[in-house]
C-alpha cells in the first residue's frame, strides 16, 4: 500500500466498492511491498471463514478481461469475470477459469537461472543481484542498435516501460508477436479497414444489433479478437425480438460454423470473390444501381471456382437484400492467402453496400484506448521474418524475450531456431520452461499474471476506451521477480546520465507515472483527486474506462472503386489443402494446464492430443479410419498425427488444430500431439501476414494407430474398440 | 413447469407428480455456443480431479457437466445438433435414490435436490447404472494432483478419493453459504444472490440458475412454453432442469 493512504481509509475505499456490488479489495497481498508471514500473525484483512476477492485482469490471451480472484488465506482459489467490466461483463472462457492451473503449475521456473550450454536444461540456480547484473552489463556493454527485446502482445505496461528503455538509450523499439494476431491477420484486417474505412483501426462488429450475419470464416465464438465479447454479442444477437440469423462461410465447420443457420463450404481463399458475387446478386435483387465496385464480377465463374452454386449465391444474396441491418465479417483463415487484402476488402463492401458503417448492428471502429495515441498492432509474420534476417546476419547481440514462445508460436520455416544461434546472448523472462526459454543462456521467471501488476489497453471489444488493471492476488508462490522490475533495476545499475530517464523505484512506480494524465479525466468509471487515490480505485475496480461509448463511425464509402478478388493461389504438391486453426480450448499457450488439457475440443470432442481432421468419404476411398496415424507432408516439412474422420469438412481440405506439439513448456504439455505450424510454408499477402491457408499436403498412411482421447463415445470402458496396446 | 400427462405417462407416470422444487435451472440451446466454460469453470469449483489420456479415453474422465453434440446428415448437407450441455437433472423422481443400497445417494427434503454422501458410498456403481442420463462419474483410481496444484483446492468442498461416485450438486456449498447469510440477516435468500459456477462462467448466458418456487425468478420469467422440455422427461423423472430448443 502507498504511504499516504491509511489502512483505515483504503477499507473505505474497499467498502464503497462493496456497496456497488464487487467486495474487492486493493490490499492484503496485494499490497506493494509483500512479505510472506506465517498465518500464526493473521492479516487483517483475512477472517476465518472468508474471502477475500481482488479484481485483476487476465493473462490467458490478450482480449483482457476482468477478472475476480477469490482467495482464501493467501491461496487463489477460483476466477470468476469481473462484472463491472466492460470488456467480459463478468463471465470468462475455459481458459480464464484454468489460469490458477497455471499459477500452481507444477512445472514452473522457480528461481533465476543460468544453464550451462542453450537446451542442455543443465540449470544453475542465481541469485536476483546477479541476475539483475547480467541484464545491466547486456545493456551497457553492448551496442544499443544490437539489444533487440521480443515481447508478447500482454502485458502493456512492460511493453510502455521497454519502449521508454528502448528509446532512452537508443536500442530498437521492442517488437511484439503473437501466435493468435497471426491466425487472426491482424496486419490485413488493419490495412483493409484502412483502406475501405478510412482510419487505421481494428473494426468492431456490432454482431449484437445485427439481423442478418455473413461470417467468413471469422471465429468469433473460439478466440478471434475478443471471444468472450463477441460471445456476448452472439448471445445478445440471437435474443433480439426478431431472431438474428448466422451464415458461416468457411471450408471447415467450425465451433462458430456449428452455431449458424447455415454453414456454406466453399473452397480456400474463395471468400472474397463469393463475397463480391453475392455483391452483385444482392444489388440486382434490390433493383438498385449497381456500384462500380461490383461491375466486374463474373458470377458464374465465382460459382465455379468457389464451389458454391449459383442457386445458393442468389439465395444468399436475397437474404442479404432483404435483411434489415446486415452485417459481414472478415475472419483469420480467410485473409491468410494471397489475396488476403482483396478478400478484407471486399467483404468490408459488402458491409458499405449495406450502409452500415458507425449503425447499429453495423460496423465502428474501436476506441483509441487511454494513453496511447495509436493502436500498436503486433508484428506480422514478414515483419518477424525480418527480425529472424537481423538475427541470423549478427546484428542482434542481445535478445530479450518475454510473453510470446516464438519457438513454437513462428513457423519452423522461418528459421527462428537457427536464427538464436547468432546471437551471442538470450535472456528469456518466461514463468514456464518453454522452447524458447530453453534455447536460452539466461531465464529470469517472471511472476505468473495474478501475482502480478500490470494493465491492458483493450484493443478491440469494448465500446468504451478501457484500460484494464491488473494486482497480485496472491503473494508470489515461488522466487520470482517481476520483469518490470528487473529492468528497472538493471537500468539504474547502469547508472549515469541515461538512469535519470526512468526515475522510477519499482513498476508500480512506473505505472503511476503513465496513469498520471487519466486523472484529469472525469468522465469515467471512477473519480479520484490524485494519483494515490487513483491507483487505489484502479486496483479495486480492475481498471479504467470512460462512461461514454466511443465507438468512431467510419465515413460511408461509396464503393466507386471497381473490386476483383484473383483466384487463390495453393503452395506446394497434393492432393489437399492444410487448414490450420486455433484450438478453441487451448488457444497458443493452453496446453500447460491439465484440466484445458481434458476439457474436451467443442467439435470432435477430443482430448489430450492433436488430431487431422479428414472428411470420411475421403478416408474410406484411402482405406484410412478413424484413429490411423497419417503422416501429412508438406513442402516445409511433416507430421504424424492421428485421424478424426470429421463429417463436417470439404473433401479437398484437411485440418489441424493448433495448441499442441510442446517439446517443452511441462510435463502436461511435453511431446503431446503436433505443431502444424510445422508445415506452413513462407508466402504472404500484401499486407505481410502470412498465407498459412493456402498450403498443400498430401497424406502418407503409416499403417499404424493411436486412439484418441473422446468424449463422444464411451466404448472404450469395457475395451472394445480399443487397440492392442491397452 | 410443464403439467404432466399421466394418460401419457402410464404406469411410470403413475408415480410422477407435480413438484414445484426449491432450485432449478434453464439451458437455452439457441445460445449455447460449446464453448466449454462452464466444463473448466465446474472443475475449478469442485475440486474435481483431471484423469489423465489414458483413462479419458476409456471414458473415466470425472467431468459433472459436458457437452453433448450429434451429427445428422451428411457432407454437404450435415448438421450439428445444438450443444447439449449435461448435468445432473436434479429430479424429483430419481432414478439413482432406490437403488443404492448405502443410502449414499439421497434425497434433500430441504433442498428438494439429489445428494451423493461421499463417506456413505462404497462405489456399487449401481446408481450410475440407473441413471438415464449418465451423469454420474466414478473415481476408477486416486489421480494425482502433483504440488502445488493442491492449493487451488476449494475448501468448501470434499476431495473424492478412489471408489467414490460423485455427480453435480448444483453447488451446494454456494447453497448453504447464501442461506447461511440469508438466515444470519433474517430474511430468505434472494433469486440471484448467488449462482452456481457454470451460469457463473457462461459467456453466452446460457445457463440460467434460481429458484423455481419464486415465481418471479428468473428461471420462472424465462420459460419459453414453446421452445421448453426436459430431458426424457416421458421418464417421468420430474428433472429439475428445462431446455430450450434452437429457434
Amino acid at each position: 500500500m502507498s504511504k499516504k493512504i491509511s489502512r483505515r481509509d483504503f477499507l473505505k475505499l474497499a467498502g464503497m466498492g462493496a456497496a456497488t456490488g464487487a467486495a474487492l479489495t486493493g490490499c492484503g497481498p496485494a499490497s506493494r511491498y509483500v512479505v510472506r508471514e506465517p498465518y500464526t500473525q493473521m492479516p487483517e484483512y483475512t477472517f476465518n471463514g472468508q474471502s477475500t476477492y481482488f479484481a485483476t485482469t487476465c493473462r490467458e490471451c490478450p482480449a483482457g478481461c476482468g477478472l475476480v480472484v477469490r482467495t482464501y488465506q493467501g491461496r487463489a482459489l477460483k476466477t470468476e469475470g469481473n462484472p463491472a467490466h466492460p470488456v467480459n461483463q463478468g463471465k470468462t472462457c475455459a481458459r480464464g477459469q484454468a489460469t490458477l492451473h497455471g499459477l500452481y503449475n507444477p512445472d514452473r521456473v522457480t528461481d533465476p537461472v543460468s544453464q550451462s550450454t542453450r537446451g542442455s536444461r543443465d540449470f544453475s540456480d542465481m541469485d536476483w543481484d546477479a541476475a539483475v547484473q547480467v541484464v545491466a552489463d547486456a545493456l551497457s556493454n553492448t551496442e544499443p542498435a544490437a539489444i533487440a527485446f521480443l515481447l508478447g502482445p500482454a502485458p502493456d505496461h512492460l511493453f510502455d516501460l521497454v519502449s521508454d528503455l528502448t528509446g532512452a538509450i537508443g536500442a530498437p523499439a521492442p517488437v511484439r508477436y503473437g501466435a493468435l494476431s497471426m491466425f487472426e491477420a491482424r496486419a490485413t484486417l488493419i490495412q483493409a479497414t484502412e483502406s475501405m474505412l478510412g482510419e487505421s483501426r481494428l473494426p468492431v462488429f456490432d454482431l449484437a444489433n445485427a439481423g442478418v450475419t455473413f461470417s467468413f470464416g471469422a471465429n468469433f465464438l473460439e478466440t478471434w479478437l475478443s471471444p468472450v465479447a463477441y460471445t456476448r454479442g452472439y448471445s445478445r444477437m440471437r435474443k433480439q425480438e426478431k431472431r438474428g440469423y448466422l451464415v458461416q462461410f468457411e471450408p471447415r465447420m467450425s465451433q462458430t460454423a456449428a452455431k449458424a443457420d447455415e454453414w456454406i463450404p466453399l473452397k480456400s481463399g474463395t471468400e472474397g470473390m463469393v463475397a463480391l458475387a453475392i455483391g452483385r446478386l444482392s444489388a440486382e435483387v434490390r433493383g438498385a444501381a449497381l456500384p462500380r465496385a461490383f461491375v466486374d464480377v463474373d458470377v458464374a465463374g465465382v460459382a465455379e471456382e468457389s464451389g458454391v452454386p449459383v442457386e445458393t449465391l442468389l439465395h444468399l444474396a436475397e437474404l442479404l437484400a432483404g435483411a434489415e441491418r446486415p452485417l459481414a465479417i472478415p475472419g483469420g483463415a480467410a485473409l491468410s492467402h494471397i489475396n488476403g487484402m482483396a478478400t478484407g476488402e471486399a467483404v468490408l463492401a459488402l458491409n458499405a453496400m449495406a450502409g452500415n458503417f458507425g449503425q447499429p448492428g453495423g460496423v465502428f471502429l474501436s476506441p483509441v484506448p487511454p494513453n496511447v495515441d495509436e493502436y500498436h498492432h503486433p508484428a506480422s509474420l514478414q515483419e518477424m521474418g525480418a527480425f529472424v534476417e537481423q538475427m541470423k546476419a549478427g546484428d542482434i547481440q542481445v535478445l530479450l524475450v518475454h510473453g510470446v514462445n516464438p519457438l513454437f508460436e513462428l513457423p519452423n520455416a522461418l528459421g527462428f531456431e537457427d536464427a538464436m544461434k547468432s546471437v551471442p546472448l538470450v535472456i528469456s523472462f518466461a514463468t514456464f520452461p518453454d522452447e524458447t526459454a530453453l534455447q536460452s543462456d539466461y531465464i529470469f521467471p517472471d511472476h505468473h499474471g495474478l501475482e502480478s501488476w500490470g494493465y491492458q489497453r483493450i484493443a478491440a471489444g469494448t465500446d468504451r476506451s478501457t484500460l484494464s488493471g491488473a494486482q497480485p492476488v496472491v503473494v508470489p508462490f515461488y522466487n520470482t521477480r517481476a520483469t518490470a522490475d528487473v529492468l528497472l533495476a538493471a537500468f539504474a545499475e547502469v547508472g549515469g546520465e541515461l538512469a535519470a530517464a526512468l526515475p522510477f523505484a519499482d513498476e508500480v512506480a512506473f505505472m503511476q507515472d503513465k496513469l498520471l494524465p487519466l486523472v484529469e479525466n472525469k468522465d469515467a468509471n471512477f473519480n479520484a483527486a490524485e494519483i494515490n487515490t487513483f491507483f487505489a480505485y484502479f486496483q479495486q475496480l480492475g481498471g479504467w474506462w470512460g462512461n461514454q461509448i466511443a465507438f468512431t463511425a467510419p465515413a460511408q464509402n461509396t464503393l466507386n472503386n471497381a473490386m476483383t478478388v484473383a483466384a487463390p493461389e495453393f503452395e506446394g504438391e497434393g492432393e489437399f489443402v492444410l487448414l490450420p486453426f486455433v484450438s478453441p480450448v487451448l488457444a497458443e499457450s493452453g496446453a500447460n494446464k491439465p484440466w484445458l488439457q481434458e476439457v474436451p475440443d467443442p467439435t470432435t470432442t477430443v482430448m489430450w492430443n492433436s488430431w487431422v481432421e479428414i472428411n470420411p468419404d475421403v478416408g474410406h476411398e484411402l482405406g484410412i479410419e478413424n484413429d490411423d496415424v497419417v503422416r501429412i507432408v508438406s513442402e516445409a516439412g511433416a507430421v504424424e498425427v492421428s485421424v478424426y474422420l470429421y463429417p463436417a469438412i470439404r473433401p479437398d481440405t484437411i485440418a489441424i488444430p493448433f495448441g499442441q506439439g510442446h517439446t517443452a513448456y511441462g510435463r502436461y504439455a511435453e511431446g503431446r500431439g503436433v505443431n502444424p505450424l510445422d508445415l506452413l510454408g513462407l508466402k504472404f499477402n500484401e499486407a505481410g501476414d502470412l498465407a498459412y491457408a493456402s498450403m498443400r499436403v498430401r497424406i502418407e498412411k503409416t499403417g499404424r494407430k493411436r486412439e484418441l482421447a473422446r468424449l463422444e463415445s464411451k466404448i472404450g470402458v469395457y475395451g472394445e474398440g480399443l487397440g492392442e496396446e491397452h | 413447469m410443464k403439467p404432466i400427462d399421466l394418460n401419457e405417462m402410464g404406469a411410470i407416470g403413475a408415480i410422477a407428480q407435480e413438484a414445484e422444487g426449491k432450485w432449478g435451472m434453464v439451458i437455452d440451446q439457441d445460445l449455447c455456443t460449446g464453448c466449454q466454460a462452464c466444463v473448466a469453470a465446474c472443475s475449478m469449483e469442485n475440486n474435481i480431479a483431471f484423469v489423465g489420456e489414458e483413462d479419458a479415453s476409456y471414458g473415466r474422465s470425472l467431468q459433472w457437466i459436458r457437452i453433448e453434440r450429434f451429427w445428422e446428415g451428411e457432407y454437404p448437407e450435415v448438421k450439428m445438433t445444438p450443444f447439449q450441455p449435461m448435468l445432473c437433472q436434479h429430479c424429483h423422481n430419481a432414478p439413482c435414490e432406490p437403488v443404492c443400497p448405502v443410502f449414499a445417494a439421497v434425497h434433500s427434503p430441504a433442498e428438494d435436490l439429489n445428494l451423493q454422501v461421499y463417506n456413505r458410498c462404497v462405489g456399487t456403481r449401481y446408481c450410475a447404472n440407473n441413471c438415464p442420463y449418465q451423469v454420474r462419474v466414478f473415481n476408477w483410481r486416486d489421480y494425482e494432483r502433483p504440488e502445488p496444484l493442491n492449493n487451488q483446492f476449494n475448501p468448501d468442498v470434499t476431495v473424492r478419493r478412489r471408489g467414490i461416485m460423485e455427480k453435480c450438486t448444483f453447488c451446494l456449498q454456494r447453497i448453504h453459504r447464501a442461506e447461511d447469510l440469508a438466515k444470519a440477516e433474517g430474511r430468505e435468500v434472494r433469486d440471484g444472490e448467488f449462482t452456481t459456477a457454470c451460469a457463473q462462467a457462461c459467456p453466452a448466458d446460457a445457463i440460467i440458475f434460481g429458484r423455481l418456487d419464486d415465481p418471479e425468478s428468473r428461471v420462472n420469467q424465462l420459460s419459453k412454453p414453446d421452445r421448453g422440455y426436459q430431458m426424457l422427461e416421458e421418464l417421468g423423472t420430474v428433472p429439475r432442469i428445462t431446455y430450450f430448443k434452437e429457434g
